[in-house]
């Protein structure tokens, strides 16, 4: 047993530790987002002008937000499933199961990671997004450059990673015969309320 | 080729997590068949996901709850329901139902109004004699209101996969049923009353309640706007009912001839803001009597609590006029709804701490990112399902069974009925929305009350078993058991059932909002 408990609780540190990274920089994602989309509005009606990069802008967060912070809610059995059958086998015959949807998950996901990156690294990646630059080390200084369509989708494949870091997890806590997290989990953990007023 | 959809299903029967479903039947059947490569799959996720701005609109609405749920609302439309109906039998049942109603117009979950009502309704219910398990039935009954009246995550992303529909005119169309549901199962409390043992009626005490005098202020100007706003409504569409015609118009022009002319600059034109003004006044007399008649008829208590819930109760009112009039996208509405929200528990309620805002924002987050993974996932799917050819064998198997669109209509309820027992709505509506809206759209049945249909159908889904969103939450906050409550959700689900039968069969509850303001804007 101490062959799968120690790598699970240095396992499980990492992904709490890059998980937590992640979480904090999709909050402020999602902040971001609101911003841009406000500040359009703001600037077509105070100032008669549309920015070009707002949309595209919000996007960008979007998937970057999807990418870093799906995968904590995968871990805390945010993805709905049917836990029917699982609560109905026995112990062992459950674990099996449990081991056999875990490799399906981890199939897909190896897959995307391995589609993910032949696909920034490829054709596609190398198209430069419509509106949002970044700064860049030019010739002469700082050079604003467009900022290519792979930064946008690295963000599904830096989340494929961290899925397969969780999904490693799960598959370790099986092995050690632990339960997996249901979705109740993730529900009571948004359940927390606050006291009633504050005034 | 269609084997794809036994396996997805035993995937999924078996506790394969959706998401991966989604992904993994379609991935077999592309590599298998040779009809594609699985790296079509993953392209449809990523631009599933990033290509739409419409679906930035979700993590809004999604947000927006999350801070009114922090931000003391709560609260508040739970006082304000308890004013309108607190004192008849059964009170905070239907107090229940109600707040779901207010709520479902400032959140588009289901979920997030289990958890935000039953938080606090379920303890209440029981301390006045309601058994847990009624209370969290109720709960869980009424929470699928969030998803039908507008806002809703739901009906943008059902536009957002079916072409042809606008949100604008699906938030309209939701308004009408989620009152609908909810007035039924106010209907079944009222009428089963003796049988669900609830406690006799008693008269609603309100503890000490206080409204600060900014709020006061603010709250006394935007209900006269409202209320002026909501005249206006009902006058045009009055107008429009009556049938009257250009002539009117110009009479009715006439009457405010003399005080534009008063107000004319050199030009012999008034301006524009002073014209409006001119215009407006009538329905800001009339409201302003309405309101002193009303003033009488209530006691002070009532009052505050009424002006309490008029700052909150601006949210739906912010979404939609924002939509409606064209000012703003969808998106952009859901943005300014953030706004708003935020503005008013951070500066006007003070419930809010700036301490408090990054738990909301990753909260938020986080649920969206849930939500946006499996609309990726689903786009990946409906692809696969148009390679296979699906739409057009599944066409061809429903119209084998009957020609007759009532017929299939109500066949129609109860496969999306079972369905939404198993999916969630977002899948439900990608593998299925495809599929069934044309053949029926085809029959000429309204996009947009087929979209209704669907869309309430599965929401009601939700609070099934075996997979009930709202079950497990309701389990959760109320600490009853997911079989108990399963049991004692039944009669609820039951008339929820006949209204959906009703929305199917009578378009007009659906249609006549849209079709009413689409005429007169």
């Amino acid at each position: 047993m101490g062959l799968i408990r120690l790598p699970l609780r240095l396992l499980s540190k990492l992904n709490s530790f890059l998980l937590t990274i992640g979480s904090v920089i999709a909050t402020l994602a999602l902040a971001f987002m609101v911003a841009f989309v406000i500040y359009q509005i703001v600037m077509r009606y105070a100032f008669n002008t549309a920015p070009a990069w707002t949309e595209e802008g919000a996007r960008f967060l979007m998937l970057w937000m999807t990418g870093l912070v799906a995968p904590l809610g995968y871990r805390k059995g945010g993805f709905v499933a049917i836990d029917l059958v699982q609560t109905a086998l026995p112990r062992l015959l459950s674990a099996i199961l449990s081991l056999i949807l875990l490799a399906l998950a981890m199939l897909t996901l190896i897959y995307a990671f391995i589609i993910g990156w032949s696909e920034i690294t490829g054709f596609a990646g190398r198209f430069a997004t419509a509106s949002i630059y970044f700064p860049w080390p030019g010739a002469e200084g700082l050079e604003w450059i467009r900022a290519p369509r792979s930064y946008m989708m690295a963000s599904l494949v830096v989340g494929s990673v961290l899925m397969i870091s969780v999904n490693i997890e799960l598959i370790l806590r099986v092995l050690a015969g632990e339960g997996l997290p249901s979705e109740t989990s993730v529900l009571l953990d948004k359940s927390k309320q606050p006291v009633m007023e504050g005034e | 080729m269609l084997w794809m959809f036994p396996f997805f299903l035993l995937a999924i029967l078996v506790g394969l997590p959706i998401f991966f479903a989604l992904l993994v039947a379609p991935g077999i059947f592309l590599v298998i068949t040779d009809a594609g490569s699985a790296t079509t799959l993953w392209r449809n996720v990523y631009n599933g996901i990033g290509d739409s701005f419409i679906l930035i609109a979700i993590p809004f609405f999604l947000l927006a709850g999350e801070i009114m749920n922090r931000g003391g609302i709560t609260l508040r439309i739970v006082d304000f329901a308890q004013a309108l109906v607190g004192h008849v039998r059964g009170g905070l049942a239907h107090v229940n139902v109600t707040s779901s109603i207010f709520f479902a117009g400032m959140s588009g979950s289901a979920v997030a109004d289990t958890s935000a009502l039953g938080t606090m309704l379920i303890p209440e219910m029981e301390r006045n004699g309601y058994s847990r398990k009624f209370a969290a039935a109720i709960t869980g009954a009424s929470s699928v209101i969030g998803p039908i009246i507008p806002p809703s995550g739901i009906l943008v992303i059902y536009a957002y996969v079916i072409e042809g529909v606008s949100i604008r005119d699906l938030f309209l169309a939701g308004i009408a049923p989620g009152i609908l549901i909810g007035l039924s199962l106010m209907a079944v409390t009222a009428i089963f009353a003796d049988k669900f043992k609830l406690p006799p009626a008693k008269r609603v005490e309100f503890e000490h309640r206080t409204l600060p005098i900014h709020e006061d202020i603010l709250a006394r100007i935007l209900a006269r706007i409202d209320m002026a706003i909501l005249l206006y409504m009902f006058a045009s569409g009055y107008f429009f009912v009556a049938g009257l015609g250009q002539e009117d118009a110009t009479q009715i022009n006439d009457i405010f001839a003399p005080l534009l002319a008063a107000v004319a600059g050199a030009d012999g034109e008034a301006p524009i803001a002073i014209a409006a003004l001119i215009y407006a006044l009538p329905f800001f007399a009339v409201g302003e009597l309405l309101f002193m008649f009303f003033r009488r008829r209530m006691s002070e208590e009532r009052r505050i609590i009424f002006k309490r819930a008029v700052l909150p109760l601006q949210t739906p009112l912010v979404i939609l006029s924002g939509i409606l009039f064209g000012v703003v996208t969808p998106t952009e509405a859901a943005a300014l709804a953030v706004a708003y929200a935020l503005f008013i528990s951070l500066f006007v309620l003070r419930s809010m701490k700036m301490s408090d805002l990054p738990g909301v924002f990753s909260r938020a987050a986080l649920s969206s990112a849930i939500v946006l993974l499996l609309v990726g996932a689903a786009v990946a799917f409906k692809t696969a399902v148009a390679i296979a050819q699906a739409p057009d064998i599944a066409a061809e198997f429903v119209l084998g069974l009957s020609q007759n669109p009532l017929i299939l209509l109500f066949l129609i309820n109860i496969l999306l009925f079972v369905v939404g027992m198993f999916l969630d709505v977002a899948p439900a509506i990608f593998i299925l929305g495809p599929i069934l809206a044309p053949i029926f759209i085809g029959f000429g049945v309204d996009p947009v009350h087929f979209a209704i249909i669907m869309c309430v159908n599965l929401t009601v889904g939700l609070a099934t078993p075996p997979m009930g969103l709202v079950l497990f939450m309701a389990a959760a906050v109320s600490g009853e058991r997911v079989e108990t409550i399963s049991k004692a959700i039944l009669p609820f689900l039951a008339v929820e059932f006949i209204a959906i039968l009703v929305i199917t069969f009578v378009p007009a509850i659906s249609l006549f909002i849209p079709n009413l303001i689409n005429q007169v804007l």
